[in-house]
């Protein structure tokens, strides 16, 4: 297909096919390096201490943790849909960019989507832990049992339950069936016999005949054609829990797609934070370049402001709706005991990323990380801000209170972060963290030294 | 399958595959095979593949997912278990809606996979047929199967065409 | 390929002139009949804000386009660029019918009994303010239009990669604008009908109909054209992809509208579910018939990747999502402005049919006025080799 000199190559050096394998499969070739032992030490020891703090949960129950009878929903739920918001950059790259036809997500959705997984693992385990006893967490499913009870499907959160499962399994789905072409590369490369077995295990099976690569093509576009709407609907579901209560604050209509924007616009700051670091540890520059930065950093400034001009309507309509209540949780918000919070969230989301106007800005790789981490900050901030402000201060005065988290929550959160990356520092070892095989069906058209071949 | 005998040989560019093949094409042989290591578009044309029905097959999936999802919950709220929330109907429709998408696109993506998978051979387990272990590298290879009834011609015959397209390793493979 | 240039003659003028004079007649016959004159102005409210819609999603679409740097569009984008030509002449009739109709349309114009509600508004709902805001709007999007649409011409002839450039600074200014005045243009015009009534979501809402009604009108446009024997480079893979964004955009606005009813009826809270509550009493028919033009039948009809690819299935389509939305303003505006003096009939008919004619009029005299392609595009050629698979 023609593609215009104009356009940037999306990927540098003069590569030829067998190239493209040997650079995305050298990261896992050989020993790890030092600085891998120490991620994983570092991230198996965050780890532990998450698992210390379920323990003291389930042990002596939610007591252990900073709740009280005001304020239900504290670092618990906050993490539960920072998460969840992370694993949305993986399905968007993948499916509405897809659709969209953005070449450029091909050296970036494998490693997004294993994000997702990862992301929605944390996440999921919030909402469990929350309920005090992990072990009872099926109850949550609708099966039959003796006392005929079922879930109740007017609830949001039991929504969330299908969302979240169905978004789960939906992009495990859609991220394996990318990787068992690459799995049988890896299959065929690999020396040692045990390894050899795994992977062969793993790729199912696959030759690369011409049949199954036009079958496999269809399933992953319509496949995409899924997850697009999945994952407005994930995050909508997950604002739903908010916004279908009368809580001033949390009952607006503008929440489902603000929430979702804004989980785009937290999931591409986290992948661009591990990103920037993964490209230069597993010398991966070439395929990852600063043109791929700019394309994620051109997603950021959209959904940061679709942020701030959802921040700004809720404002307006506050004022605008006349009703009182509303227009205090917004006052409380912004001028109360929690300003600070409220002052971060809008700094870091709405004032940093507006600096990607400046293109030398967008393509600096360090000034990059610095705004993706204050993204990244500031959107768990948005999740802080909107529980805690609106349920710290009842609607009866005399239930008002403050929220402080014990060590317990804390302690869970550095577990999830631990889990995060003990899992991400795992899949670089294991899979090829970019989908050789898609980098190969652009690299003639998108590459550094572009035959312009005539498809006629 | 059991003992039919396949010359192969392989190309290093698609863009030679693809001029191959419809030269070989054009000689009247029949291709059985082509392995690539990434979807080379057009490929299917040329071979003469029609499209794949996994589209149907998601769209019937989604279809059973959402009137099984939606009937499910319907079920439960006016026959099963009625109980009344907020004041609202006991078939309160717009709160079943989420759980009914959700189903939706659980089934179709689970009946596409696994119909992938089933039709086209692959599975945990699964044994590949490796004729070459670079065919995921950077090899395309195609496989032409050589006609028993007269062999030796058909295996002749076969050479030359392939030669003629400078393909690379000409060689029978059982 | 020959590019033929697009001829403003009798084959184009007479049927949109015709239009407009049925337009003018229904006017006309409302008005000797014994019609309400809200219900004129009314229609008229409609009308204005729904063809200024289509005008605005042109813009949008060229100025979106550029920025993500897509290269498909190029070779039908002077078609979204003439229907943003309309803008400016949508104002002027807009500023008139406000001028001589605001109090029929908007009861919180009637400064002199507003309840505590409304006086509590009146810092944002007042007649001054109402038309320093009108102007703004209308001043961004008619120069920055004029700009975008100057310099794509330019481009399209020259291909200098410094209108390339240039194109793209001026398409970030328009979304910028657009985003913020988009919501604000839809709570002036809009929701400010139903003064007491507010929503956060409305604005997006808007938009999201915006998008979907003004791809259906390039759809056709397309269509109508190469019928006529222009743009012959347009293929089927373009129409697939026109399709394509008619079905996401429908489901997109279907996913808003559920948001939005869902929110106010699970909230349950009595001065947020009086708006559906008036539209399910009062306004059913229309309620339920928006739903099924504007996202079941296109959902239904233009699922399957075959049915994309037919001209004709998909003319029906946006016509089908352009009667659709149509219905969706009317059950916008009409209940909070005139209630049970709304009414369907010749008059709404012929007066749609009439913008119509007047629309067409403007785009095709846009279009007769500059090349059909802009051939030297840097991703003009992408545009004309492009193929997808899906």
């Amino acid at each position: 297909m023609y593609v215009s000199p104009v356009r940037e190559p999306l990927i540098k050096g003069k590569k030829d096919y067998n190239k493209v394998t040997e650079d995305i499969t050298a990261p896992m070739a050989g020993k790890p390096s030092k600085y891998w032992y120490m991620g994983i030490g570092l991230s198996l020891l965050a780890l532990l201490a998450g698992g210390i703090g379920t323990v003291i949960t389930i042990w002596y129950g939610i007591g252990t943790w900073g709740l009280n009878k005001t304020i239900g929903w504290g670092w618990g739920i906050t993490n539960l849909v920072w998460w969840i918001g992370i694993g949305h950059a993986g399905t968007f790259i993948s499916a509405i960019l897809l659709l969209f036809r953005q070449k450029w997500r091909t050296s970036i959705n494998r490693s997004a989507e294993a994000m997702t997984l990862m992301a929605v693992t944390c996440a999921g385990f919030f909402p469990l832990i929350h309920m005090g006893r992990l072990l009872l967490g099926f109850f949550i499913i609708p099966y039959p049992n003796t006392r005929d009870l079922w879930v109740n499907f007017n609830s949001p959160l039991l929504w969330d339950v299908f969302a979240i499962s169905t978004y789960g399994i939906v992009s495990l789905l859609f991220w394996y069936t990318g990787l068992i072409p690459d799995l049988a590369t890896m299959r065929d490369r690999a020396t040692h016999k045990i390894k050899k077995a795994i992977y062969n295990l793993l790729s199912f099976g696959w030759t690369g005949s011409a049949r199954h690569w036009s079958r496999h093509e269809t399933l992953s576009l319509i496949m995409a054609g899924l997850a697009a709407p999945l994952v407005l609907s994930v995050h909508t579901i997950v604002s739903f829990d908010f916004a279908t209560s009368v809580i001033p604050g949390w009952h607006t209509t503008i929440f489902p797609p603000y929430f979702v924007s804004g989980a785009i616009f937290s999931g591409f700051a986290m992948v661009l934070t591990l990103m920037i670091v993964a490209r230069k540890a597993l010398n991966l520059e070439d395929y990852i370049t600063v043109n791929h930065v700019e394309s994620m950093n051109k997603i950021i400034i959209t959904t940061g402001s679709i942020v701030g001009i959802a921040y700004l309507t809720e404002l307006f309509v506050a004022w605008y709706s006349g009703v009182e209540y509303e227009q205090y949780a917004f006052m409380n918000r912004a001028l109360g005991p929690y300003a600070w919070a409220y002052w971060i969230m809008m700094t870091c989301n709405v004032i940093t990323p507006q600096l990607f106007w400046f293109k030398k800005i967008r393509r600096s790789l360090i000034a990059t990380f610095i705004i993706s981490i204050f993204v990244n900050i500031g959107m768990w901030f948005e999740r802080f801000v909107i529980i805690i402000t609106s349920l710290h201060r009842d609607f009866l005065p005399s239930s008002w209170s403050m929220y402080a988290p014990s060590l317990v929550e804390v302690a869970l959160f550095i577990g999830t972060l631990g889990l995060f990356f003990t899992l991400f520092l795992l899949f670089i070892r294991a899979f090829p963290i970019i989908a050789i095989a898609e980098v190969k069906s652009v690299l003639k058209s998108s590459g550094e030294n572009k035959k312009h071949s005539n498809h006629e | 399958m059991n003992n039919q005998q396949y010359i192969t040989a392989y190309y290093l560019d698609d863009d030679d595959l693809m001029k191959s093949v419809k030269h070989i094409r054009e000689k009247g042989l029949s291709i059985n095979d082509v392995l690539t290591p990434f979807p080379v578009h057009g490929l299917d044309k040329l071979l003469g593949h029609r499209r794949s029905y996994l589209p149907q097959v998601g769209f019937i999936g989604g279809a059973i997912g959402a009137i099984c999802g939606f009937y499910f919950q319907y079920w439960i709220f006016t026959e099963a278990y009625p109980l009344n929330f907020g004041g609202k109907p006991f078939a309160s429709i717009p709160s079943f809606i989420p759980v009914t998408f959700e189903c939706t696109v659980l089934f179709a993506a689970f009946s596409m996979f696994f119909a992938f998978l089933i039709r086209s051979g692959l599975g945990l387990g699964a044994q590949a047929k490796i004729h070459d272990e670079k065919v995921t590298d950077d090899r395309f290879m195609v496989i032409i199967p050589i006609d028993e009834s007269n062999r030796q011609d058909s295996i002749n015959h076969i050479e030359a065409v392939l030669n003629e397209t400078g393909a690379k390793e000409v060689k029978v493979n059982g | 390929m020959e590019h033929k240039q697009f001829q403003f003659n009798n084959k184009v003028i007479i049927p949109s002139v015709l239009l407009l004079i049925l337009g003018i007649l229904a006017v006309i016959g409302a008005l000797v009949t014994d019609i309400p004159r809200e219900r004129i102005i009314a229609n008229l409210h409609l009308n204005n804000v729904y063809f200024l819609a289509f005008a605005l999603c042109g813009l949008f679409f060229v100025a979106v386009h550029s920025i993500a740097e897509s290269g498909w569009h190029t070779s039908i984008q002077r078609i979204p660029e003439a229907m943003g030509m309309f803008v400016p002449f949508a104002g002027i009739i807009m500023l008139v019918l406000f001028i001589f109709g605001k109090h029929d349309l908007f009861h919180w114009t009637h400064t002199d009994h507003l309840d505590e509600v409304l006086l509590h508004k009146q810092p944002y709902l007042n007649s001054t303010f109402f038309y320093i805001r009108f102007v703004v709007y209308f001043l961004g999007w008619g120069l920055l239009g004029y700009a975008l649409r100057k310099n794509s011409l330019l481009l399209g002839e020259t291909g200098d990669i410094k209108y390339f450039n240039k194109q793209r600074t001026f398409s970030a200014i328009f979304v910028v604008f657009f985003a913020i005045t988009s919501s604000t243009a839809s709570w002036d015009w809009l929701m400010s009908i139903d003064a007491h009534w507010f929503s956060t979501l409305y604005g997006w809402y808007i938009f999201s109909s915006l998008l979907v009604s003004g791809m259906a009108v390039i759809t056709l446009f397309v269509l109508l054209l190469r019928r006529m024997g222009y743009l012959p480079h347009v293929n089927i893979e373009h129409l697939n992809d026109l399709g394509r964004y008619m079905f996401a955009f429908s489901i997109f606005w279907m996913y808003l509208w559920f948001s939005q009813y869902m929110l106010y009826w699970y909230g349950n809270i009595p001065e947020e579910t009086v708006y559906y509550y008036e539209r399910l009493n009062n306004f059913e028919n229309y309620f339920f018939i928006n739903i099924i033009l504007c996202f079941a039948a296109p959902f239904l009809i233009i699922m399957l990747r075959q049915m994309k690819r037919i001209p004709f299935v998909l003319g029906i389509t946006s016509v089908i999502i352009i009667v659709g939305h149509w219905v969706d303003f009317y059950q916008l505006i009409m209940p909070g402005s005139i209630g049970d003096k709304a009414g369907f009939g010749m008059l709404e008919i012929g007066l749609t049919l009439g913008y119509f004619g007047l629309f067409a009029l403007f785009v095709f005299r846009a279009l007769s006025k500059a090349p059909l392609v802009p051939k030297n595009h840097p991703f003009y050629k992408e545009s004309l080799e492009y193929h997808t698979n899906y």
